[in-house]
């Protein structure tokens, strides 16, 4: 790759959009080009400026004036139900008699449940119990309130701070709620026991959230956030690699 | 599949639709009134929302009702028919005694950005503060990823040029 050819790139690099191929040749031309560093890092510095800008939160008028429209549970009690039992036959080991497809059917169903947990806290404006960077101080807070103690990290060396945690639930059973942050959006993370072994892996967009679900030993894990998926993707890999 | 419902589907991407709108008509009054009528428009076409990604269609009606308001004023200035590659516009409302950066940063850039035509200024917002994917701007804009990709640099290119004293000084760290 030549200057010419990684100028055409740069945004798309900056942004990463390249597919893993162009990525790393344009690694590799930068390596060796002083001016083409001195571009990135111009394109970087330019992005941190543009998102220093502080952030158009709706107002609460507003808000307040659209809150006006018709309220219904979106989970359905049967939703609830399956996903209930399938977690229940997971605790039991009992999940290898479970169809496949009911299987899906619930873990869509814990998704959806996940999503809505994260919005609430959200919009009851409830993210926090404990309000902290410190991992040491949000891991032990769980001490004596849960059955299991959550894998907690600090990421903001990947530009993924920990902001604190609080108690949630998924499915009606009792989770570790963990917030991140990057920029303005918030990432939750809910741990809980799950007992099956298989190593149930989801990831969906529902609502303009992206999901994410991974299993680390014996805690299910399930990442929430309107980060785009990307974000997401990096966010998962970082918590797991400072975690396990 | 349960039942879409408004308040859940919608409501939490309030803020992005707010943020948008803001950045597209650069002031808060016009910023609510655009979000309201879209939140109405998008109460009435609930049903066309597919499950998949509501933040994108909510910002989608925002847009569309921005335009059709200007269309209304009759302030429409032909959008998206010019040539990419000999694009020479003034940019908006920023004079040459304006570039003389005197102020705060976050003043600065806030300014600067404002000051770019508004096909480079969306593209500005929701890539870097709303943090979107090309795929998912250029679905929002209507246009290909390539051009989402080739407004980003153009805008870029701009802004550093708008705001280079500050960038350069920002750079030891």
């Amino acid at each position: 790759m030549n200057c010419h050819e990684f100028e055409r790139i740069l945004d798309a690099y900056v942004d990463d959009e390249l597919d893993p191929a162009d990525a790393a040749a344009a690694a590799d031309h930068i390596e060796g080009c002083a001016a083409c560093r001195r571009r990135l890092a111009s394109r970087e510095s330019l992005g941190r400026l543009v998102r220093s800008v502080p952030y158009h939160a709706a107002p609460a008028r507003l808000r307040t004036a659209i809150a006006s429209a018709p309220r219904r549970s979106r989970i359905t009690p049967t939703a609830l139900a399956a996903a209930a039992v399938v977690l229940l036959a997971a605790t039991l080991g009992g999940a290898a008699g479970f169809r496949a497809r009911q299987t899906s059917q619930a873990t869509a169903a814990v998704a959806e449940n996940v999503v809505n947990q994260h919005v609430s806290a959200l919009m009851r404006d409830r993210l926090f119990d404990v309000r902290s960077s410190n991992e040491h101080t949000v891991k032990p807070w769980y001490q004596g309130k849960l059955d299991f103690s959550p894998p907690v990290a600090d990421l903001t060396s990947a530009d993924f701070p920990l902001i604190g945690g609080r108690l949630d639930s998924v499915a009606g059973r009792p989770a570790a709620a963990l917030v991140y942050q990057r920029r303005e959006h918030v990432i939750n993370v809910f741990v809980l026991p799950t007992a099956g072994r298989a190593a149930i892996v989801d990831e969906r967009s529902i609502r303009g959230f992206q999901e994410r679900h991974w299993t680390q030993k014996d805690l299910s894990l399930w990442a929430v956030s309107d980060l785009n998926d990307r974000e997401l993707h990096d966010f998962v890999r970082a918590f797991e690699s400072a975690t396990h | 599949m349960p039942r879409l419902n408004f308040e859940d589907v919608v409501v939490p991407h309030l803020d992005a639709a707010f943020n948008y709108a803001r950045w597209l008509t650069k002031n808060d009054a016009d910023a609510e009134d655009v979000v309201q009528d879209a939140t109405i428009r998008a109460l009435r076409f609930f049903s066309s929302l597919r499950n998949d990604d509501a933040r994108a269609w909510l910002l989608t009606i925002v847009r569309n009702t921005w335009y059709g308001r200007l269309a209304q004023q009759g302030h429409l200035q032909p959008v998206g028919v010019y040539d990419e590659m000999t694009d020479n516009r003034r940019d908006e409302g920023l004079g040459p005694e304006a570039l003389v950066l005197q102020q705060q940063t976050v003043e600065q850039v806030q300014r600067a950005v404002e000051s770019l035509p508004v096909d480079f200024r969306e593209v500005i917002a929701l890539r870097e503060i709303e943090g979107l994917s090309y795929k998912e701007i250029a679905a929002i804009v209507g246009v290909p990823i390539g051009t989402v990709m080739s407004r980003l640099s153009r805008a870029r290119e701009r802004l550093l040029r708008l705001l280079g004293p500050v960038v350069s000084t920002g750079e030891s760290a």
